[in-house]
């Protein structure tokens, strides 16, 4: 497992390149140039492992199959992507830019722990070097409130989390005795004990508060909104996709066989995230804040793939995290070049910086779910899912109509963008460089429209 | 040295004798450093030596005083790292059966720590001068 | 002494976190309220590991002590660096930022 070792290795040398080197634009270059070499490392774990084979590794702790290595390539590839697009205005945030990079660096070496755990040991401290990071990330403007009332908040909440995930574990480790997540698969329906069901409940209520789902999202708008810009575009990306596959990996492989006992519960949160999500982003003024309550609707859908529990299942979590991270990320990157960050902000934009508008449109045409954009074939496969599993149609219709609201939030910004009379402020000049890497973003999300069997078929 | 090894290997109240002596050890050593200070040293009675002792601070006011940063900074690190010690415990009760692969784990993990340490001392977090 | 002993001292400890965390309005004692769930799980993961004889979870405590030894170390300094700013460590100033 060689991601993980090197995440680890190039977090430390950012953490000393701090040290020496002063200038913010040679870390934050330096920085770009280490993420290169991760997911030249992770090129490397994947080419060299075999279709269909299956490592173990440090004594069965991880188990590393393709789909993790993908998953782990591609989830690098967004970072580098967002790393781009974003490392001007991380160097804004704050003086310790290296330190940043180097909190991001640990973050993905939680990621690929997340993607590969065969153990609920390396599941727990996966999550932990996930989320102890982003703690210290949503207070990193130090000068601003927010930011700080973020940070706690935040860390208030995910510590409270980790103590039920806990909770969870040793329950289930005293109804099974064992931290093997493969031994959990013989968890069988007709004798599970209470304690196994209580630590199964546990689980879901951590992981519903990791990736925001209803009624344990009361975090996630407040600590997205109060972050600085750069590093929520991080947290409700990549991390949120990760702590999803960790998610899935634990009820999909582990309780698959039982999942009538929680299919009901996980269905229920379910419905109440989608609907949270979308009828409170409908009421917002800020778009960060719209974008917030986004994630948490997008979050529901990808429910949709814990819940499915087939093949199918799988290969929509992957084309979701990506085409939904992607979109983000360049959603995120427009927002952080506005001035004002409410829907006003946007009007007139169109007139003023058309190419701006255009990509902005993509990315949410796409995270509303509309044809030929990834995020329509997210959506179509997740939802494919819970279809041929078959058991959750009312949840699918209930899906289609909730997508149908989303598209009024999303829309408005189109709207402001296109026919309100305004003048919209750019916070920084849009460099060529952006342009550029902006309009890699809108072909990628395009592609992956298009022919999502890219990153399908591996 | 025999008749202890053989004592140890024993499940009798006599396997406790090393346990014993090496307290024996312990608290003779001990009374006898003191002692032998108290002895040996000279003895002289002035005003200063008589106020409470507090650090080398003349003792003022209420403890009950806003404390410095720095103070917590450094209390924040000593937990840290004093508590990473406990990977240490299984270690040391495993050590024969690890062998070579073990001892290299920990000396990958004592390296990680000690360039969390250098980090923190060249940052400067343990610097008392302003 | 039967495992049940541990188990309902454990819960009752765990809720007595949880009850805690959820009323209490100082972010340290809610802090503590947590490490108090946290430490709930130790004496039954010890507890269990001696029932299945099974040293796997023992080591599990140590890990859950390291990782919390951290989050301390970076939640205190995230009330530090609160308490600086508004003088207070109430957690019902946190509601402002709904607005």
């Amino acid at each position: 497992m060689k991601a993980i070792i090197a995440a680890t290795v190039l977090g430390v040398i950012l953490m000393f390149a701090g040290l020496f080197v002063k200038e913010k634009k040679s870390v934050a270059s330096l920085a770009v140039f280490l993420l290169f070499v991760l997911l030249g490392v992770n090129i490397w774990d994947l080419v060299t492992t075999a279709p269909n084979e299956t490592l173990s590794f440090f004594n069965n702790m991880l188990r590393v199959d393709r789909y993790a290595l993908w998953f782990n390539t591609l989830m690098t590839g967004c970072t580098l992507l967002y790393a781009l697009l974003v490392s001007k205005e991380i160097q804004r945030v704050g003086s310790h830019v290296a330190e940043y990079f180097a909190l991001i660096c640990f973050i993905l070496c939680g990621v690929y722990m997340l993607s590969t755990y065969n153990n609920v040991l390396i599941l727990f401290i996966g999550i932990e070097i996930l989320s102890i990071p982003q703690y210290i990330l949503a207070g990193s403007d130090k000068r601003n409130l927010k930011s700080s009332e973020a940070s706690l908040k935040y860390f208030l909440m995910g510590a409270f989390s980790t103590g039920i995930l806990l909770m969870g574990i040793t329950l289930l480790y005293g109804a099974t005795g064992t931290f093997n997540i493969i031994q959990y698969t013989f968890l069988q329906s007709d004798m599970l004990s209470p304690m196994a069901l209580a630590g199964i409940l546990f689980l879901m209520v951590a992981f519903a508060f990791k990736v925001s789902a209803a009624p344990m999202h009361m975090w996630t708008p407040d600590v997205y909104d109060g972050a600085p810009t750069p590093f929520t575009a991080f947290m409700a990306t990549i991390v949120k996709a990760s702590a999803f596959v960790a998610f899935m990996r634990l009820f999909s492989v582990s309780f698959g066989a039982i999942s009538s006992d929680w299919m009901m519960v996980l269905a229920i949160i379910t419905a109440a995230t989608l609907f949270v999500g979308n009828i409170t982003a409908v009421f917002q003024q800020s778009v960060k804040r719209m974008l917030a309550y986004s994630s948490i609707a997008q979050a529901g859908f990808m429910l949709f793939a814990v819940l499915a529990v087939n093949a199918t299942a799988w290969q929509g979590m992957m084309i979701y995290a990506v085409a939904y991270s992607v979109a983000t990320i360049g959603m995120f990157a427009v927002l952080m070049k506005m001035k004002d960050y409410t829907y006003d902000g946007f009007n007139g934009l169109a007139k003023k910086d058309p190419m701006l508008a255009a990509f902005t449109t993509v990315f949410l045409l796409s995270l509303a779910g509309i044809p030929l954009t990834g995020g329509f074939m997210a959506k179509y496969f997740v939802l494919l899912a819970a279809v041929e599993q078959g058991k959750m149609m009312w949840l699918v219709i209930f899906a289609l109509f909730m997508a149908a609201v989303s598209a009024y939030y999303y829309f408005r910004v189109i709207m402001a963008m296109y026919f309100k009379q305004g003048n919209a402020e750019l916070n920084t000049e849009v460099s060529a460089t952006d342009r550029f890497l902006l309009a890699i973003t809108v072909l990628l999300v395009i592609v992956l429209g298009a022919a999502p069997n890219l990153i399908l078929n591996i | 040295m025999n008749f202890l090894l053989l004592a140890a290997n024993q499940q009798t109240p006599f396997s406790y004798l090393p346990v014993a002596i090496q307290l024996l050890v312990g608290i003779g050593f001990v009374v006898l450093t003191i002692g032998a200070s108290q002895f040996l040293g000279p003895k002289r009675s002035t005003a200063d030596k008589l106020i409470n002792f507090e650090s080398g601070i003349p003792s003022v006011g209420n403890a009950r005083q806003p404390m410095a940063i720095k103070y917590f900074l450094v209390a924040i690190l000593f937990v840290l790292f004093d508590v990473e010690v406990i990977f240490f415990y299984p270690y040391a009760v495993n050590f024969k059966e690890l062998g070579q692969e073990g001892f290299w784990a920990v000396i990958m993990f004592v390296a990680f720590f000690l360039s969390g340490f250098i980090y923190i001392v060249k940052k400067g977090a343990l610097d008392w001068e302003d | 002494m039967p495992v049940q002993y541990y188990l309902f001292l454990s819960l009752a400890l765990f809720c007595i976190g949880m009850m805690g965390a959820m009323m209490r309005r100082n972010a340290i004692i809610v802090f503590m309220c947590i490490e108090l769930m946290l430490n709930a799980v130790n004496l039954l993961m010890v507890a269990f590991s001696k029932m299945y004889n099974d040293a796997a979870a023992q080591i599990f405590v140590f890990f859950i002590m390291v990782v919390a030894a951290a989050e301390v170390a970076v939640g205190l300094a995230i009330i530090v660096m609160m308490y600086r700013k508004v003088h207070s460590v109430d957690i019902n100033i946190l509601n402002r930022l709904k607005h």
